[in-house]
């Protein structure tokens, strides 16, 4: 490309650029614009929801459709992992293009409001399972947490480092006034367990078997009472490093808004 | 009063009111989606049905009459949808892009947001119904076949329909709009196939369980191809940016002209 055909273009791409900025003095343009965002956001947020209830589900589906399944060491540690994975790599995009610091807000909202139609529908309705044994987890206030350090810091790696840390570090004390009646001990057949322990043996399950090699390995049930902050710190270092790496992903990914002469 | 009422209901139920404007303008998408819903509502009411009264042993007489032929409709029905509206597209595709006038290019935008919503609605009505109908239906039975009943509706109906309808769409796009046209957009292509391999990775899935089909454990490894494949939605920002780079572009030249006779 000659210099000449280069400075034309760019006169070109100079003009249109004004037409955009004067466009929005425009109330027709602006009825559109306002109506391809209202498309736009409806787009993205239910495939946003698909996105994240088929990783969530097949990642750490088993520690959120159970009560009894939420220990004290492998659900603080792989739900936030998970849900951090997926918010980092549409966090970048969207703020970067939008400074729109949301995307963990709405990740974990939609994720929320879709569990619990579908504990009901699937777990409630079709498989009978009791919503007292099956409900979610919440993970909005985490969210909020995250997205509200990239809205003051700005900063990504701030954002990362502080937020993505307190997000992994506080999924056992948000859950906490949840889950606190099934953790109150029972005896059962001179047994002690929980209360979530007697409902998951009333329901034995597919996974049961999977569950009871998990729950009885090592020092689950015999390290005291340190086990659930020392997983809540290595979540938190978890948080951070997946968090800052799928934000990685996410500024590779965003930079993709390219075509191909040909693929072959 | 009863005149003003009366004047009121004629204004917005008349053909040119804003509603019906709206109505028009969106009726592909109110249309289709509504469509999409009810065939994703009706599924659902035959799989609570028949789940669990004629759909738990597949070498039952009942199992091949009241399921075996809904998965076979369900391969003839979207195979047909796929190929004839991929080939139509391509035969009738325009060889011209100059001879596109910019108020046909945003048409044409609008229609391809029309079919996104109705993929986004589909999204939705899987997320919230599809996916977890299967953690719950083989926490509570174990597997005889592949083409368990949750299996005929999620594996061959509808997530493949996602698929049936991106591969039409991708084509329409590349062969309709002169943004796309001679060139392929990367981020587009890249949901289109990753989405198109959840189902080839349903084969590796399936061989998988045939070595633990008595258990059923979500987190479980040989499910995270379906993770990775799902990350194909992070290309939804660029291929968002691609749409609202061109599409701002043409609201602002097409709505430039009436605009400025208007200011003068």
């Amino acid at each position: 490309m000659s210099q000449a055909q280069a400075e034309e273009i760019t006169e070109i791409e100079a003009k249109r650029r004004l037409l955009d900025i004067k466009s929005l003095d425009n109330p027709k343009a602006l009825k559109l614009y306002r109506r391809f965002d209202g498309i736009l956001i409806l787009v993205l947020f239910t495939f946003l929801t698909l996105g994240i209830q088929i990783q969530f589900t097949l990642t750490a589906g088993d520690w959120d459709y159970w009560i009894d399944w939420r220990d004290r060491r492998w659900w603080p540690l792989i739900s936030p992992f998970t849900l951090l994975l997926f918010c980092g790599a549409f966090t970048y995009g969207i703020w970067y293009r939008l400074r729109l610091p949301i995307i963990a807000t709405a990740v974990t909202t939609l994720l929320c409001l879709v569990s619990w139609l579908s504990r009901y529908l699937n777990f409630y309705e079709f498989a009978n399972f009791p919503m007292s044994f099956t409900f979610p987890s919440t993970y909005i206030g985490l969210a909020i947490l995250l997205d509200c350090t990239l809205a003051m810091t700005r900063s990504l790696i701030v954002s990362a480092m502080i937020g993505g840390g307190l997000f992994g570090a506080l999924v056992y004390p948000l859950n906490w006034s949840f889950m606190a009646p099934y953790k109150v001990p029972v005896e059962f057949n001179g047994t002690l367990m929980t209360v979530a322990d007697l409902m998951g043996y009333e329901y034995i399950r597919t996974t049961t078997p999977e569950y009871l090699r998990i729950i009885e390995e090592s020092t689950l049930r015999t390290f005291g009472g340190s086990v659930t902050p020392l997983t809540a710190v290595f979540a938190g270092l978890c948080g951070i490093v997946v968090y800052a790496i799928f934000l990685y992903a996410g500024s590779w990914i965003n930079g993709l808004d390219k075509y191909a002469k040909r693929i072959v | 009063m009863a005149l003003s009422n009366t004047q009121t209901a004629t204004l917005e139920t008349g053909a040119d009111s804003k509603v019906a404007g709206h109505f028009k303008r969106n009726r592909f998408a109110y249309t289709a989606g509504a469509f999409a819903l009810a065939v994703g509502a009706a599924l659902r009411i035959y799989l609570d049905t028949m789940g669990f009264t004629v759909g738990t042993d597949y070498y039952s007489e009942e199992f091949q009459t009241y399921w075996m032929p809904l998965l076979y409709g369900e391969i003839i029905f979207m195979g047909s949808f796929t190929v004839i509206l991929s080939v139509y597209f391509w035969m009738t595709r325009e060889t011209d892009a100059s001879s596109i006038s910019k108020e046909l290019e945003l048409s044409r935008y609008w229609k391809l947001l029309g079919v996104f919503t109705v993929m986004g609605v589909w999204a939705g009505a899987i997320a919230s119904n599809a996916v977890e109908s299967d953690a719950a239906w083989h926490q509570v039975t174990i597997r005889d076949t592949d083409f368990t009943p949750t299996h005929i509706i999620i594996f061959y109906f509808a997530l493949p329909f996602l698929t049936a309808m991106l591969i039409p769409t991708f084509i329409w796009t590349h062969t309709r709009i002169p943004a796309y046209m001679n060139k392929i957009s990367l981020p587009f292509l890249a949901v289109v196939v990753g989405i198109l391999m959840i189902m080839p990775n349903y084969g590796f899935n399936e061989w998988g369980h045939t070595f633990f089909y008595a258990e059923e454990l979500f987190a479980a490894p040989i499910h995270w191809g379906f993770v990775f494949l799902g990350w194909s939605l992070f290309f939804l920002v660029p291929l968002a940016v691609q749409l609202f780079t061109n599409m701002g572009r043409l609201i602002a030249e097409t709505t430039a002209e009436d605009y400025n006779q208007h200011s003068a």
